[in-house]
């Protein structure tokens, strides 16, 4: 025990501990870097790139670390690179560690939802800023407690650099006990200082976690607590819109009984039609042609929207209602056809060629299209109000605190005031849509596109959703598209419907006339299965 | 921004929502303390106090070879080897031992310094071939075949001692069939282990088991696997079983010493003739002037294995 405690405290071995430590960062730090090359090459699009990193992630996973190490010692000077032991250990270590912190970085990557990412898209978002602000910011909390394993795991390997004559704390253990024959005090003493390293990565591990706990409750929060007495926050209590803001009162959203009914008269409806005829068409898709492989999913589609009119798409599921709104807003590529918003021809430069992911990004924010989707899609690292005011910061350059204004505003008119700091899995669905759709209108977009914004939420939920597209329809003149399966809904709001089947406009005209007098038997036979199922579908 | 002041801040995600994104800052920011913090400890060379004063012929071997005297000469030793290259028990910031001592004496004749490279045994004269040292002076015996990877200067006889469990449980004998049937731990690249191998004919001849061969990298881990009962021998230089034997009395012994047909020697890269002319000119020096056995008598070392310096090449 007392020799024991002679090598814990002995200064020959400390120092080993630090050349230890300066291996380990060398290689870390060197594998980070290279691993995030490797990382990114995997990734890339081209095939030559993500060939290479893969050659190399083949010969250095598959080979072992102590030939890595001696090959660099070793061979290297053969070759006119004569590196120093420790330069020579730390190169090795980390082309060792590369590609598997590389595999840590590109699962991070790959393990963010890729809802999120087309929802960034859809924003306008560039690549860049798509993985500076929502694919990093989530990988990296998914990969801490990978990283914390491969720091250890790249602490414990730096002993193997013993066998290249680094003065590290395996090999000053094995000479000393060489020299005392005191192998058991001295090998427990050098163990012991290896379970303290180790402790300490994980203890920054487990306060990496802690630090990038998005629930992790605020210093005033924690103290609120630890005082006698305390009371429960009441974090949901609903704040009415109007107090806050002394804007106009407003429908509570959240309120169980049915909304106002903001159906409209049929005299109302021809006098909306007569204005309408006269605006300018806001999209126009003219011949459009897309398959996937030999499986044609849009054939030839042509439809026309004008300002401020709200076309709702029906039809069976994979009639090509999505892939139409996804080709739109230019999410998808097609094969044939043509698509204007606002007169302007998407996704070509003025030359004709395609335009680059940068360049389409950025018009995707030029042309003002809004999208929502089916699964919400919200940032879930953001707030509710940081889900509509970052991409406002990040792709719009508007100034935080109007940022921040414009998404109090908006979550304001979708009833969500009192949720505004949020996180997305502490909304139910319906409010998730709802932070969603003031997302979407955040940039003020010309046409609003919903794919069946209502199909992934339990049908309480179905008609707070619903109440705010109603609303923005007939209070605000703004132009959507929405694919639906709520038919009583399309027929209340939308000024035209559109059929689609099997990637085919089937039947369009106005919503009373297609409900009340389908022409054609596919959409008779729709409406027949769909109506029945009306009564129990839409609460309202 | 400091470590502190950043995580501060990340604490008020409300008053400072727009800079939420940047929580890999601080770890980062960790990431370089800690990195900081472990500074290279490089290994000091031992004070040449107590060694006999280089002999007056010195002036003029440093004069016939100027190319090495002011230079810093790295030299690979494996310094599991107690008396001939081991840390210093009582500083272990030092290498000491008769190799040690024989280094920095041809040093001080040549007008060198001598700084030490720690390396396994199998690694010695890799590391010489590949330029990372610049001679090896580590108990290291001059075959035939090791000569093919660099010249050789002898200057010691090799006896090698048979360690064995206290009481020789096997009836060791030496390299001989008494080793049938036996495991012996041997260290990688040892001379010993072919001439161990090389007994299986024998023992097949006699109807008995051959010889099973554990490798290891370092003198202590044999000794280890004797004294775990996983090997029954380690033939090695005398002096390294003796050393054992005194560190374990009541467990180990010498069953008897043999002679083996080599010589230890000083290992200098190929090709290189004044480096090898200069240690051979040195070694003879120091040898006439008494200083080698000055060292093999502060060493406890067999005075009998003194011999006429030798060149050894492939």
């Amino acid at each position: 025990m007392t020799l024991f405690l002679h090598y814990l405290g002995l200064s020959y071995l400390l120092q080993g501990i630090s050349v230890t430590l300066e291996v380990t960062c060398l290689g870390l730090a060197g594998g980070l870097l290279a691993g995030f090359v490797l990382a990114s090459m995997q990734l890339s699009r081209f095939h030559l790139l993500s060939g290479l990193a893969r050659t190399y992630t083949v010969i250095f996973r598959g080979t072992p670390l102590i030939l890595q190490l001696v090959f660099a010692y070793d061979a290297l000077p053969h070759i006119g690179l004569r590196l120093s032991p420790m330069a020579a250990a730390g190169l090795a270590l980390a082309a060792n560690e590369a590609p598997f912190i590389a595999e840590i970085l590109r699962a991070g990557v790959r393990g963010v939802d890729a809802g999120q990412v087309t929802a960034g898209q859809a924003l306008g978002m560039t690549p860049f800023v798509l993985m500076c602000r929502v694919i990093a910011p989530q990988a990296i909390r998914m990969m801490v407690p990978a990283l914390g394993n491969e720091a250890v795991t790249a602490l414990k390997n730096s002993s193997l650099a013993s066998v290249i004559a680094v003065q590290e704390l395996t090999l000053r253990s094995t000479q000393l006990a060489s020299a005392t024959f005191d192998f058991f005090s001295i090998f427990f003493a050098s163990g012991v200082m290896y379970l303290l390293l180790t402790g300490a990565v994980t203890a920054l591990q487990i306060f990496a976690e802690v630090m990038l706990d998005l629930d992790r409750p605020s210093p005033r929060e924690r103290l609120r607590r630890l005082l006698p007495g305390r009371r429960a926050p009441v974090p949901d209590a609903p704040v009415r819109p109007a107090a806050l803001h002394g804007t106009p009162p407003e429908a509570d959203l959240d309120a169980e009984e049915s909304a106002p009914d903001l159906g409209i008269s049929a005299a109302q409806r021809a006098a909306r039609e007569h204005a309408l005829a006269g605006n300018p068409v806001a999209v126009e898709v003219r011949g459009l042609h897309k398959q996937y492989g030999a499986n044609a999913v849009l054939g030839g589609i042509d439809l026309s929207v004008r300002a401020g009119e709200v076309v709702a798409l029906l039809g069976p599921s994979g009639s090509g209602k999505s892939t139409l709104l996804r080709c739109i807003n230019h999410l998808e590529d097609w094969d044939g056809g043509e698509i204007r918003i606002g007169g302007r021809r998407i996704g070509y430069r003025e030359d004709g060629r395609k335009l680059a992911a940068r360049a389409l990004a950025q018009e995707r924010a030029g042309v003002g299209v809004g999208m929502v989707f089916q699964q919400f899609n919200l940032f879930s690292h953001l707030s509710a109000r940081e889900n509509i005011a970052g991409p406002l910061r990040w792709v719009h350059g508007v100034a935080a605190p109007e940022a921040d204004r414009r998404a109090l505003e908006l979550l304001a008119r979708v009833g969500l005031s009192h949720r505004a700091d949020a996180l997305p899995r502490h909304l139910s669905g319906g409010q998730q849509q709802r932070v969603a759709i003031a997302r979407a209108l955040a940039p003020n977009p010309t046409v609003l596109m919903l794919d069946e914004p209502t199909s992934a939420l339990d049908p309480e939920l179905v008609s707070e959703v619903l109440d705010v597209i109603r609303r923005l329809a007939l209070e605000d003149g703004l132009t959507m598209i929405i694919s639906t399966h709520q038919l009583r809904f399309a027929r209340d709001v939308a000024d035209r419907v559109v059929f689609l089947a099997g990637g085919a406009v089937v039947e369009e005209g106005p919503a009373q006339d297609m409900f009340t007098r389908p022409r054609h038997p596919l959409t008779a036979r729709f409406l027949k299965v769909m109506g029945a199922k009306l009564a129990t579908e839409i609460p309202a | 921004m400091s470590v502190v002041q950043e995580a501060a801040r990340l604490q008020h995600p409300a008053k400072h929502a727009t800079r939420r994104l940047h929580p890999s800052r601080w770890l980062l920011a960790i990431f370089g303390a800690v990195c900081l913090m472990a500074a290279a400890a490089p290994m000091a060379s031992a004070a040449s106090a107590d060694l006999p004063a280089a002999p007056a012929s010195c002036q003029a071997l440093q004069a016939k070879y100027p190319a090495l005297k002011g230079k810093t000469l790295v030299d690979a030793i494996n310094p599991h080897t107690p008396g001939y290259e081991a840390l210093d028990p009582n500083d272990p910031s030092q290498y000491v031992g008769f190799d040690i001592d024989l280094a920095k004496e041809l040093g001080a004749c040549l007008g060198f310094n001598v700084t030490y490279n720690s390396v396994s045994f199998a690694a010695l004269l890799p590391t010489l071939q590949s330029g990372q040292a610049d001679i090896v002076i580590s108990d290291i015996y001059a075959t035939a075949e090791r000569a093919k990877a660099a010249d050789f200067i002898t200057y010691s006889k090799v006896f090698d001692g048979v360690l064995v469990a206290n009481g020789n449980p096997k009836k060791i004998t030496g390299i001989n069939t008494s080793l049938c049937g036996t495991t012996a731990a041997e260290n990688t690249g040892f001379v010993e282990v072919p001439l161990i191998q090389n007994l299986a004919g024998a023992c097949k001849a006699k109807g008995q088991p051959v010889p099973q061969l554990q490798l290891y990298d370092n003198n202590a881990d044999c000794i280890q696997a004797i004294l775990a009962g996983r090997a029954d021998t380690y033939i090695n230089d005398v002096n390294t079983v003796d050393q054992a034997v005194k560190a374990y009395p009541s467990q180990l012994s010498k069953a008897t010493a043999v002679t083996l047909p080599y010589s230890i020697g000083i290992a200098v890269p190929k090709g290189n003739m004044e480096m090898r002319g200069a240690v051979m000119a040195a070694l003879s020096d120091l040898q006439k002037a008494g200083v080698e056995s000055v060292l093999l008598k502060k060493w406890s070392l067999d005075a009998g294995t003194l011999a006429a310096p030798k060149l050894i090449t492939g």
